[in-house]
């Protein structure tokens, strides 16, 4: 009984940990900026590419991880530089500037680095509980995910930046003159946004087949999660996610994959109809 | 003969009741001005007979037939026309197109062409006819919207505030404007904050105070009402 | 009815441009006789893809929907042609299958039209959720490769991709080769015409309101939700007319048709070449293809490359769209040489001309 429980718990913890952890980069961009990117495919894409390239080169896996999660989040801030910084508030001009940027990209790397490179494999460790075996690597992307969440709550909410971010977030022109530097406060959120993007791509790349295009395996549930979510990545995407997970592990164990994705397909549509703005319009307390 | 009945309606956001069983009659034929301080639900009430969103209680009739449930455009093809308060043209097309919109419905072909010159003319825009409707002032812009909901010959001209932002002269023709048209039978109904214009064009006028009606009846017998004067408590141009 | 085909949604208009389109045309007909048949098909092969182009220029550019399921629809079509053709045996049975996929394919761009529009769904959530909808497609054709998916003979075959189906045929002459070019000119010349005359109309008229300032469109009294699902479906529909043709000229289609990155191209023709404007995404759109083809003849990741280089500049440097910036450089310059110095100046006149029927 206690083995059917932790099983439930296992497969649930690995969707959500999916979903927020491919997610909460585009909801910062989205939730601070306005901005839809396209390109956060290619940023998971980068984290896993340099994470297994630093891990060939004996550097430690963990540390791979971070570095490749940190060099996202560089290429971030030079990405916003030259190109997001135009079109704040502009969504739909931020998505095809993105997705121009992430074509390059994709189809650059095919031309660079080919079409696949060996991967690293998955730390090793499982554990079994009644007549399951699990995988420990799993349990440790939940937690990380979990890490994120704190952490983001702990950078936005209780640190100087944070507020002024969400100053930002709220009134641009307002926190501008209270003294906010907004100008700062995108890029460093954008390299937020895509450094979290990187480590999705680091945490997630022992388990995966590295291919250039390997962007688009997460941006489809990234972007539900963060519409279904709204603005709000505490009080949007990780409930979204938690929603959203169960959805799919109900189909994914009814009706297998297919299902699962076109069932959270669906789940998407109804919730945008109900809640245009998403989870975060009901859950965030409206102060003005 | 009542043309807009609306009987009982509530409409509550949330936490906020924004008009109270509000019952109130528009009669065929005649201007009716709704009027009240800030946040008296003059708007809420204004969009809740167009139809932007239903009430939360109530019936509303138009010509004794229930639109409650009805949206703008099915209203619109009942005989009503709206303008909200800030001009809402289409800011990217020429005004002589916003017009042709506007008339495409009712005419074809020359007559089109030449009931746009007619209302370009009326509304003073027939030399900016070929600019974009952004181009033009607020004032003109408001005019061409006013223009255009009146291009649909409608049996009630509905106007949250088309004063809003124009100058004395410009407030004063399109009070004239509004005449001639209720001379040839239009009925309108106009929410308004200007008493100056209130007092150039109103037949009847309703009065809403925190969501409720205050009080009803003639120009005069409002105009010289002191507990009406009090609610907008000491502007002057309620006197 | 003819006298829509000049109008103020379109530009180009009186004798300089229609004679234009009538020489463009002749030369377009000439063509086969000094070409060679690999030439002839290749052309007809960049003309396949022009429905779908337009199809999203009148929702885009002119219904301000960005829809991002052109795809989607190109395979339901391309897909639905497949297992028409297969099971219906080929032979003339083609045309019938051609004509049944685009209604298939219309059918279901209502259904999820109705669906997003009667919800609500507009502005960047409209992009989103049909460009959900075109990769879950894509994913759950791409694993059909097993022999259990079929739909009577026809095997769905994953990203080996359907294959078997018959081209376009009367009887058992096969419409391929220069044929199969005069037949898709043809379609073309009706379709754009069709598209001038529609959105020249007054429904085009509504359409172009709705996309302005929806709220003052539905106060003239127009359902606007009509129009959109209106506009939605025919601009889907050229999308299947592009799938079930290509499917038909090639004998085969798979995912990769409809997933990414195929199902950006579109939006990269329409963005580059001026999606207010239905002969700019006509000029520029073949041009595109023709670019695309020649490069990736090389290297396709190149050719996806300048796509992508493509998409990023129009959006950063001209948003309206480079042909219809240029052209409309052209036409001033043009119309300013005729009227000896009065030229109007781009900033205060409006880029379109007032309706001088």
């Amino acid at each position: 009984m206690a083995a059917e429980l932790f099983s439930t718990f296992y497969q649930f913890a690995d969707v959500f940990a999916f979903l927020i952890l491919s997610a909460a980069g585009l909801a910062i961009v989205f939730g601070m900026m306005g901005v839809i990117n396209m390109a956060h495919g290619e940023f998971i894409m980068c984290g896993a590419y340099v994470t297994v390239g630093l891990v060939k080169l004996g550097v430690p896996l963990a540390i791979a991880q971070a570095l490749a999660a940190v060099t996202a989040g560089l290429i971030g801030v030079a990405v916003e530089y030259l190109v997001v910084r135009r079109f704040y508030k502009r969504p739909q001009d931020s998505l095809l500037a993105t997705w121009g940027l992430s074509l390059i990209v994709t189809q650059s790397m095919l031309l660079i680095v080919g079409s696949s490179i060996t991967g690293i494999g998955t730390p090793e460790g499982s554990f079994a509980i009644g007549g399951y075996t699990f995988s420990t690597y799993r349990l440790v992307l939940f937690a990380c995910a979990v890490a994120v969440l704190i952490g983001l709550y702990v950078t936005f909410m209780k640190t100087r930046f944070g507020v002024m971010a969400r100053a930002t977030m709220q009134n641009a022109a307002m926190a501008r003159a209270l003294g906010a530097r907004t100008g700062r406060i995108y890029a460093i959120s954008f390299g937020i946004g895509a450094g979290l993007a990187g480590l999705c791509g680091a945490l997630y790349a022992p388990t995966m087949t590295l291919i250039p295009t390997m962007g688009a395996t997460f941006v489809v549930e990234s972007f539900v999660t963060v519409v279904v979510g709204g603005a709000n990545v505490l009080l949007g995407t990780a409930p979204a996610a938690v929603f959203l997970a169960m959805i799919r592990m109900a189909l994914n164990a009814s009706y297998g994959q297919i299902i699962g994705q076109i069932g959270m397909l669906f789940a998407v549509i109804l919730i945008i109809r109900v809640l245009p703005e998403g989870i975060s319009s009901v859950l965030v307390r409206r102060g003005r | 003969m009542s043309l807009v009945d609306v009987k009982g309606v509530t409409k509550r956001f949330g936490g906020l009741t924004a008009v109270s069983d509000v019952d109130l009659t528009v009669n065929a034929g005649e201007i009716h001005c709704l009027i009240g301080p800030n946040g008296a639900g003059k708007s809420t009430l204004f969009k809740l007979i167009v139809g932007l969103y239903p009430p939360t209680k109530g019936t509303i009739l138009f010509d004794s037939i229930d639109i409650t449930e009805e949206r703008p455009s099915a209203r619109v093809q009942r005989g009503m026309s709206i303008k909200m308060q800030a001009p809402s043209v289409f800011k990217e097309l020429p005004v002589r197109q916003n017009i042709q919109i506007a008339l495409q419905e009712r005419f074809s072909g020359a007559q089109r062409i030449f009931e746009e010159d007619r209302l370009l003319t009326l509304l003073n825009l027939a030399p900016d006819s070929g600019k974009v409707a952004g181009a033009l002032s607020h004032g003109q812009q408001q005019w061409l919207e006013i223009g255009m909901a009146l291009a649909l010959q409608p049996q009630l001209l509905l106007l949250d505030e088309p004063t809003a932002g124009m100058s004395p002269e410009e407030t004063f023709r399109t009070g004239e404007l509004i005449k001639s048209f209720n001379a040839e039978g239009m009925t309108v109904l106009v929410v308004e904050h200007d008493m100056a214009f209130v007092r150039q064009i109103a037949q009847r006028v309703t009065v809403l105070h925190l969501g409720k009606i205050f009080a009803r009846g003639n120009l005069e017998a409002i105009i010289q009402d002191e507990k009406v004067a009090e609610i907008y408590l000491g502007k002057t141009h309620a006197h | 009815m003819f006298k829509l085909l000049d109008g103020s949604q379109t530009l180009g208009r009186g004798w300089t441009f229609w004679s234009c389109f009538v020489a463009v045309l002749a030369a377009a007909l000439i063509y086969p006789v000094f070409a060679d048949s690999y030439d002839v098909g290749n052309f007809s092969y960049f003309l396949i893809w022009i429905f779908m182009a337009l199809g999203l220029c009148l929702m885009w550019g002119y219904g301000g929907m960005l829809s991002f399921g052109q795809t989607l629809f190109f395979g339901i079509s391309g897909y639905a042609y497949g297992v028409l053709a297969i099971n219906m045996g080929g032979g003339s049975a083609t045309i019938a299958a051609l004509v049944l996929s685009i209604i298939i394919a219309m059918i279901a761009a209502g259904i999820l039209g109705y669906f997003m529009i009667w919800g609500g769904i507009n502005g960047i959530f409209f992009g989103i959720v049909t460009l959900s909808a075109t990769l879950v497609l894509a994913f759950f054709l791409g694993q059909t490769a097993g022999p259990e998916w079929h739909i009577g003979p026809a095997r769905l075959n994953g990203y080996n991709g359907m294959k078997g189906m018959d081209p376009l045929a009367i009887g058992d002459y096969f419409i391929e080769g220069s044929a199969l070019y005069y037949v898709m000119v043809a379609l073309i010349v009706i379709v754009y015409l069709a598209l001038r005359m529609l959105v020249n109309s007054r429904i085009g008229n509504v359409i172009v309101a709705t996309r302005e300032n929806p709220q003052r469109a539905e106060m003239l009294g127009y359902d606007v939700r009509k129009y959109q699902l209106l506009t939605f479906v025919i601009g889907s529909g050229l999308a299947g007319l592009s799938g079930a043709l290509y499917t038909s000229w090639g004998q085969f289609i798979t995912p990769s048709s409809i997933g990414l990155p195929a199902a950006a191209m579109p939006i990269v023709w329409v963005a580059f070449s001026g999606r207010s404007d239905l002969t700019a995404t006509l000029v520029g759109s073949f041009l595109l293809l023709f670019g695309f083809q020649t490069i990736t003849v090389y290297s396709q990741q190149a050719a996806l490359v300048l796509m992508g280089a493509l998409l990023l500049a129009t959006v950063m440097l001209a948003p309206q769209g480079f042909v219809l910036g240029i052209g409309k450089l052209v036409a001033d310059r043009w119309s300013a040489r005729r009227r000896l110095g009065a030229s109007p100046a781009l900033a205060d006149t409006s880029r379109l001309q007032p309706d001088e029927t």
